[in-house]
């Protein structure tokens, strides 16, 4: 059994008098590949920047390859930057993630604010623009580039590090189909690596791709965990957390109406 | 108001830097205090947001439009400190890259508008809403009352840096070099655009989003209201007509009616004040005696200058010395001076005060 | 039906911010004399004319730093076009219009009188006038060449020669770059109100469109500057910033540094 990269036991947190995350226990072991599904509001984010040691628990406890997480030790400079070097965080707007003048700065931030030498940093840069294929963006402005563009950049500025575990939120909001496809490959490739892999999603159809453990949340508690297969099978859970939909559509067949679906299940 | 290059002489320009960089410098070490890591996103934001809103066009009563500055907003909402740094962020931006206001000005434009817009605004906010409750109409007034303050101080700063242009910098035919107005047309040209349309703007724009932010997010005014009374209390909604809180000033005034007691006291000194002599004094050769005797001997220039001759009949005081002619004695006269000095200044306040009342009343 | 202004106007100044990004993000790329040296020499040669031509008694040192700045404009294939619309329209309109007064209202010798009113214009009038004029062309000229030959990043990168800290180098970085994201969404704002909308806007409601759209705006800032607060923590900001020098001077660059001084020390002792 792998050790355990993130431990949380009987965790809460609130946002300005709303329980955003209640009583939350889960163990997510190093090289595993995690997906948090739930629908939106349901402590997706909140918990992943409770994972990424951006947010600390009001209750309960969150451990960290089994040492605790909490605001104090990050006041030690050392345990800091060894645990933002090991852990990124992607977010779901990559607007917020691209705050510098050109994509080369961007990537060069994260190597830059952990005192890496020049040198080695504008390799590093160069090597991960071309492993993402972007090295024809290195001077562009982020204001410039396209939604697709943005997040392979976002991914690219944490990338950087070479972190050993990764939070991803939304990789696959508001990206044209085909950058959700790269976005999707990308997440896919690092099954096997040894990398931590966390992802929040409601794209169901890309869970199984990109993950083999699932966490279903809802209203900020923890309401199911399985294996992909399990977990999508379960239509009443899918229902009553949010993430099945029912609308009007048409099968081959010709006949039209609605039910609850999923869109790859049109085969009936 | 963004003053361009080329209006004031490099040596106003250098003042006005060597003027704004201490607050710079205090707002910066403040700030990195008090916010440590959230000073950049905060700074960087809020410029953008008010280089942003500078660019709106404000509906003005009168069918005008204008466009407000954004300094009393920021500063209701970050503090002073952090409102300088932030609109100094955009107007340099403004400056440099889009040509709006000029580079060696920019100590200027950020000294006027920047800085003592923030100071001002801040100021004028906290003394008119006082302890109130967040979300009181009273903060709205407030809001309003301090864009079109600091607006029309800035708007004053600026055209006393016009003004002063053409009686210093002159070329050697006296063409002048650089702004051509002197102060007489400066100031009135300057304050009528501000005190009609740009301090409305910005009057309008402060109010209207004190009120919004009360509605939708009453804690981002909370960092500019420490001790604000709890929202339930019915203290300032039923507030008496006086906006401004006369109870709470009354230690001031009982000061002040001291101060003008000693006033008096001025006579005591013996001989005139230095630097402030007329042409009459440096005529005189008694007067001139005198004079070198307080100046450790110094020898004074032949004559009376020619700047000076010329400059003293610019202005003739009502009051010439303090005394007004028909009155005897001296001590009295200074007396009468001070509360007539003071007594104008109130009656303003109180008209104030009383017009913001009653556009509360009927609003 | 007169288009609103609080919409039309503000989309009006928005865009143009817009527009002036793109263009001196692309004239910046062209291969001409200024684009091709060290941005830290182009910022203190250009400082350096800028206060020659402020300090300058003399009209003709003025148009002599004119002149310099139309050469290096035309060697950095800057079309005159661009920094008429872009500069010397908007300067002489706005100046002129300041300065006109200044012909008769300067006391002076007299020069020349005005046909129908009977209005003196003096000498000193005129030449205040022209001096005004001259200058705030000239400087400005010169500080708009600076920046539609630099890339934005690299100017702001140069200002650490002129010591200034380097959180407030980042910080002019991040506003920039928040700036252009600000005004998309405050466009968005606008024209789906703009698509909304039929006859004319009532100035109350105008004010209380305009009102609204800035408190979006506004509750939007604080939003994204906490998220963004959040990212630079999670790459290992801790409250310090650092840049990466890239900057390397050529010898071309210590050439036309040495002749930016020279040209610079020449106008102001000339301009005494």
């Amino acid at each position: 059994m792998p050790p355990p990269v993130f431990e949380l036991e009987d965790v809460s947190y609130s946002y300005e008098r709303v329980a955003a995350l209640q009583g939350i226990s889960l163990t997510i072991a190093a090289g595993q590949r995690v997906a948090l599904l739930g629908a939106n509001g349901s402590g997706k984010s909140t918990l992943l920047r409770l994972l990424d040691g951006l947010y600390f628990a009001a209750s309960g406890t969150v451990r960290f390859c089994a040492g605790p997480l909490t605001e104090e030790r990050f006041q030690d400079e050392t345990f800091a930057f060894d645990f933002r070097r090991r852990v990124g965080l992607v977010f779901q707007n990559p607007d917020v993630q691209l705050f510098n003048p050109t994509v080369f700065d961007e990537l060069a931030f994260g190597p830059l604010q952990l005192r890496w030498p020049p040198d080695l940093i504008r390799q590093r840069v160069t090597r991960t623009l071309d492993d993402l294929n972007i090295a024809h963006l290195k001077d562009r402005p982020p204001h410039r580039l396209s939604g697709g563009e943005r997040k392979r950049v976002a991914i690219a500025s944490v990338l950087i590090l070479d972190p050993q575990v990764l939070l991803l939120d939304e990789p696959t909001a508001a990206l044209d189909p085909r950058s959700q496809s790269q976005t999707i490959d990308l997440l896919a490739g690092w099954k096997d690596t040894g990398r931590t892999v966390v992802s929040a999603t409601h794209d169901l159809d890309s869970v199984e791709e990109i993950a083999d453990y699932c966490l279903v949340f809802e209203a900020g508690r923890l309401v199911a965990q399985g294996p992909p297969a399990a977990v999508l099978g379960d239509d009443d859970l899918l229902r009553r957390t949010g993430l099945l939909h029912a609308h009007r559509h048409a099968h081959a067949s010709g006949e039209v109406h609605s039910h609850p679906h999923r869109h790859h299940d049109h085969t009936s | 108001m963004h003053i361009p290059d080329g209006y004031l002489s490099p040596a106003t320009c250098a003042v006005l830097y060597a003027t704004s960089a201490p607050f710079w410098y205090v707002a910066l070490r403040r700030l990195k205090r008090r916010l440590a890591t959230k000073l950049i996103p905060l700074l960087s934001v809020f410029a953008a947001f008010a280089f942003v809103v500078m660019m709106f066009n404000l509906p003005l009563p009168g069918g005008t439009t204008g466009h407000a500055v954004g300094v009393s907003i920021s500063s209701i909402v970050l503090g002073p400190w952090a409102s300088i740094l932030a609109i100094s962020i955009a107007l340099f931006i403004q400056a440099v890259f889009f040509g709006d206001g000029g580079i060696t000005s920019l100590g200027a434009n950020c000294f006027n508008m920047a800085i003592a817009g923030s100071l001002v605004a801040y100021f004028t906010y906290r003394a008119v809403s006082g302890k109130c409750a967040i979300g009181s109409r009273r903060r709205v007034v407030a809001a309003g009352v301090a864009g079109y303050l600091s607006i029309n101080v800035a708007a004053l700063l600026a055209a006393l840096e016009f003004g002063i242009q053409p009686l210093l910098f002159r070329d050697a035919a006296g063409a002048p070099l650089y702004a051509p107005y002197p102060l007489k047309i400066a100031v009135p040209a300057m304050m009528a655009g501000h005190l009609t349309v740009a301090g409305i703007a910005e009057m309008l724009l402060a109010a209207g989003l004190v009120a919004w932010l009360q509605h939708s997010h009453p804690s981002l005014l909370s960092a500019t209201a420490p001790g604000a009374a709890p929202p339930r209390s019915r203290d300032c909604e039923e507030a008496v007509a006086p906006v401004i809180a006369w109870r709470a000033i009354r230690p001031l005034l009982a000061g002040l009616a001291a101060l003008l007691l000693f006033t008096p006291l001025g006579i005591l000194a013996v001989g005139s004040a230095w630097g402030e002599w007329s042409p009459h004094d440096l005529a005189d050769q008694a007067a001139r005696r005198q004079i070198a005797a307080v100046s450790a001997h110094r020898a004074l220039p032949p004559g009376v200058p020619q700047g000076l001759d010329r400059l003293s009949s610019i202005w003739t005081a009502p009051f010439p010395a303090y005394a007004p002619r028909f009155l005897r004695n001296q001590s009295f006269g200074y007396f009468l001076s001070a509360a007539f000095g003071s007594g104008l200044i109130l009656l303003a306040a109180v008209a104030l005060d009383w017009v913001l009342a009653a556009r509360r009343r009927s609003g | 039906m007169r288009p609103n202004r609080v919409i039309e106007g503000s989309l009006r100044s928005l865009l143009g911010v817009i527009e002036r990004t793109l263009e001196s993000e692309e004239l910046a790329r062209r291969s001409g004399v200024l684009q091709r040296l060290d941005p830290r020499v182009k910022l203190l040669g250009f400082l350096g004319l800028i206060v020659a031509t402020a300090a300058s008694r003399r009209l003709e040192v003025i148009a002599a730093v004119f002149a310099l700045t139309l050469v290096l404009a035309m060697l950095s294939q800057v079309p005159l076009g661009t920094l008429l619309i872009r500069v010397w329209a908007g300067a002489f309109a706005f100046t002129g219009l300041i300065a006109l007064p200044a012909l008769f209202l300067t006391p002076g010798r007299p020069v020349a009188r005005l046909p129908l009113l009977g209005w003196v214009v003096t000498a000193q009038g005129f030449r205040g006038a022209v001096y005004l004029i001259s200058r705030v062309e000239t400087t400005a000229t010169l500080s708009m060449l600076l920046v539609l030959c630099t890339p934005w990043a690299h100017v702001l990168k140069a200002l650490r020669v002129l010591r200034v800290p380097v959180v407030l180098v980042v910080t002019l970085g991040m506003t920039y770059r928040y700036i252009l994201l600000t005004i998309a969404a405050a466009e968005e704002m606008f024209e789906s109100r703009r698509s909304r909308m039929v006859g004319r806007l009532a100035a109350k409601d105008g004010r209380r469109l305009a009102m609204a759209t800035a408190g979006v705006l506004l509750s939007k800032t604080m939003q994204l500057s906490g998220d963004v607060y959040l990212a630079m923590q999670s790459r290992g900001f801790r409250g310090e910033v650092y840049v990466l020098d890239e900057f390397r001077m050529r010898p071309g660059d210590w050439g036309w540094l040495a002749l930016f001084c020279a040209l610079a020390a020449a106008a102001l002792w000339m301009g005494h």
